[in-house]
C-alpha cells in the first residue's frame, strides 16, 4: 500500500485535493474516507462531485439520508455511515449494491465498514482552523495515475 | 374529499385522514424509543419498524376519523427525501392499497408537505409567504406563491441545522434527539459564554452549520472537563448562533422578496427558543408570524395529505411506477 500526502491551508486547498481525486476515479471505484467530526470529509467529496461534473452545492451532509446518489459522468454514491450502529446494519441497508455498482462509492466514516478493500483511502486529520493533512492510500498504479493527474 | 396521507420518511410512521384542510386524525407512531440507545437512526431497524406499524398505523387513523377504507377518495404518500428503505414501506403501501382498492394515489414531496403545514393552522399565510424548513435533514428557506409553487431561495451547504443539534448533543453527552435536551440546558446557560460563527455567507440565502459543530468540538475539547453548568452555557451559546443566523437570514429574505408572511416548519420548528424569536419578528418588524402547533412542525401525515388534497383535486396522479427517492428536490 502507497501513500500520498497533501497539506493544505484553506477549505478551498482541501476540495482541490478531492478534485485531483475525482478526476482519476473510475467506475466502480471505492473511496473509504476517515477522519473526525469537521475534518472535512463532506467539503473533500464537494471536490469530487466537481470532477464528475456534478454540482458541488448538491453535496451536503448525508448523516440524515445515509446514501445520497449523484449523476454525472459517472454515478456518484455519498455515504454516510455516521449514525449507523454496527456493522450488521452496514449490509442490511444494501449499501453491498453501491459498493459492488457501476458507479463511485465514497463513504464517510468507513471505519464501520468492516470487510471490504477501497480503491483509495482518504485520511484527514485536522492541522488548524482550515488546515488539513490529507494522507491518500492506494495501489501503486493507481496512485501514480493521481500523481501524474 | 377524504384524504388519506401516509409518511414513512424516517423514524415516524405516521398516517392522517383529511376532509378539505380539516384534520379528522393524524396518528404518528415514534420510534425515538428504539433509536434512543443508539444515539440515532439506525436505518435497518427503522424500516422493519414501518412494516410492523404501517397496518396498525393506518387503521388507526381511520378508526379514530370515524371512516373505512371504502370512504377515501384519495391517497397521499410521501416518496421523498428521507431513508430509502423507511420510505420504501409507505410507498408500496400506498400503491398496493390504491391499486387494490382503486383509490387514485399521488407521491408528495416530504418538502412539500411541511411547507404546507401552515396550511393546517387556525390561522393560514396568505400568498405569497415565506417558509423556513429546519430539520435534522433540511434547513431551506422557500418562497411561496400558491399551491405548487415553489421557490427555493437557500438551502444548507452542509449540515442540516437539526443535525448540528444532534451531533453537538452527542459530543456533549447528551440525549438523541439533540433537540429538546439542548433547547432545555439552554434555559439555564448564558447565551453570550462562548461567541461561537454565526455563518451569513453574506449575499446569499443559503445556510453552513458545519462550521459551527466543529467549533463547539474544538471549545469542548480544549475545555478538557465539561461541568453541567458548563454545558448549559455551551448549548445556550451554540442555540443563540444557530437561532440568530436562521432569524437573521428569514428576515433578509422576507425583505428583499417583500414579503410580509413568514411560516416555520420541521422538527427545529418546535424549539422554543426559535419560535420565541420568530415570534418577536411580529412586533418589531411588523411581519406576521405563523408557527403552526408543534406536533404539525415535526413529520406528520396530515402535512402529506393536505399537499396530496390539493394535487388530487387537480387531477394529478402517480401511477404504479411511482418509486422512493432518497434525494428529491421540491
Amino acid at each position: 500500500m502507497h501513500e500520498i500526502e497533501y497539506r493544505c491551508r484553506s477549505v478551498k486547498e482541501t476540495v482541490a485535493v478531492g478534485e485531483a481525486l475525482g478526476r482519476v476515479l473510475r467506475p466502480g471505484d471505492n473511496v473509504f474516507l476517515y477522519g473526525d467530526l469537521g475534518a472535512g470529509k463532506t467539503t473533500f467529496i464537494k471536490g469530487i462531485a466537481r470532477a464528475l461534473d456534478i454540482d458541488e452545492d448538491e453535496i451536503t451532509s448525508a448523516s440524515f439520508v445515509i446514501i445520497a446518489e449523484h449523476y454525472g459522468r459517472y454515478p456518484l454514491y455519498h455515504v454516510d455511515l455516521y449514525r449507523i450502529a454496527g456493522e450488521a446494519e452496514v449490509f442490511e441497508i444494501g449499501l453491498e449494491e453501491y459498493l459492488d455498482g457501476d458507479g463511485i462509492a465514497v463513504v464517510e466514516w468507513a471505519e464501520r465498514l468492516k470487510g471490504w478493500d477501497s480503491t483509495f483511502s482518504v485520511y484527514l486529520h485536522v492541522r488548524g482552523e482550515e488546515e488539513r493533512l490529507i494522507k491518500i492510500t492506494g495501489s501503486s498504479e493507481r496512485l501514480q495515475g493521481l500523481k501524474n493527474g | 374529499m377524504l384524504i388519506l396521507g401516509i409518511d414513512t420518511s424516517c423514524d415516524d410512521t405516521s398516517a392522517a385522514v383529511l376532509e378539505g384542510r380539516k384534520i379528522l386524525s393524524n396518528v404518528v407512531s415514534s420510534q425515538v424509543e428504539i433509536h434512543k440507545k443508539y444515539g440515532g437512526i439506525v436505518p435497518e431497524l427503522a424500516s422493519r419498524r414501518h412494516i410492523e406499524m404501517i397496518w396498525p398505523v393506518v387503521s388507526e387513523a381511520l378508526d379514530k376519523a370515524s371512516v373505512t377504507l371504502k370512504d377515501i377518495e384519495g391517497i397521499a404518500v410521501c416518496n421523498g427525501p428521507g431513508l430509502i428503505g423507511s420510505l420504501l414501506v409507505g410507498v408500496c403501501f400506498a400503491k398496493a392499497t390504491g391499486y387494490a382498492s382503486k383509490i387514485p394515489f399521488i407521491g408528495i414531496n416530504h418538502l412539500e408537505g411541511h411547507i404546507l403545514s401552515a396550511m393546517l393552522g387556525d390561522e393560514t399565510p396568505g400568498f405569497p409567504f415565506l417558509c423556513l424548513v429546519v430539520s435534522g435533514g433540511h434547513t431551506s428557506l422557500y418562497r411561496v406563491d400558491g399551491f405548487g409553487q415553489y421557490r427555493e431561495l437557500g438551502r444548507t451547504r452542509d449540515d442540516a441545522a437539526g443535525e448540528a443539534y444532534d451531533k453537538v448533543a452527542k459530543l456533549l453527552g447528551l440525549g438523541y434527539p439533540g433537540g429538546p435536551y439542548i433547547d432545555r440546558l439552554a434555559q439555564e446557560g448564558d447565551p453570550s459564554w462562548v461567541e461561537f460563527p454565526r455563518p451569513y455567507l453574506h449575499g446569499s440565502f443559503d445556510f453552513s452549520f458545519s462550521g459551527l459543530k466543529t467549533a463547539v468540538k474544538n471549545y469542548v475539547e480544549s475545555l478538557g472537563k465539561v461541568d453541567h453548568r458548563s454545558v448549559a452555557h455551551i448549548c445556550a451559546s451554540f442555540q443563540a448562533s444557530v437561532v440568530d443566523v436562521l432569524i437573521k437570514k428569514t428576515l433578509s429574505a422576507a425583505r428583499r422578496e417583500r414579503i410580509s408572511n413568514v411560516s416555520l416548519s420541521g422538527g427545529v420548528a418546535a424549539n422554543r427558543e426559535l419560535r420565541r424569536r420568530m415570534k418577536e419578528l411580529e412586533n418589531r418588524e411588523g411581519i406576521r408570524v405563523f408557527l403552526p402547533p408543534r406536533h404539525l412542525c415535526t413529520d406528520n401525515a396530515a402535512m402529506i395529505a393536505i399537499a396530496g388534497h390539493h394535487r388530487l383535486a387537480r387531477g394529478e396522479r402517480s401511477d404504479i411506477t411511482l418509486t422512493a427517492r432518497a434525494v428529491l428536490p421540491v
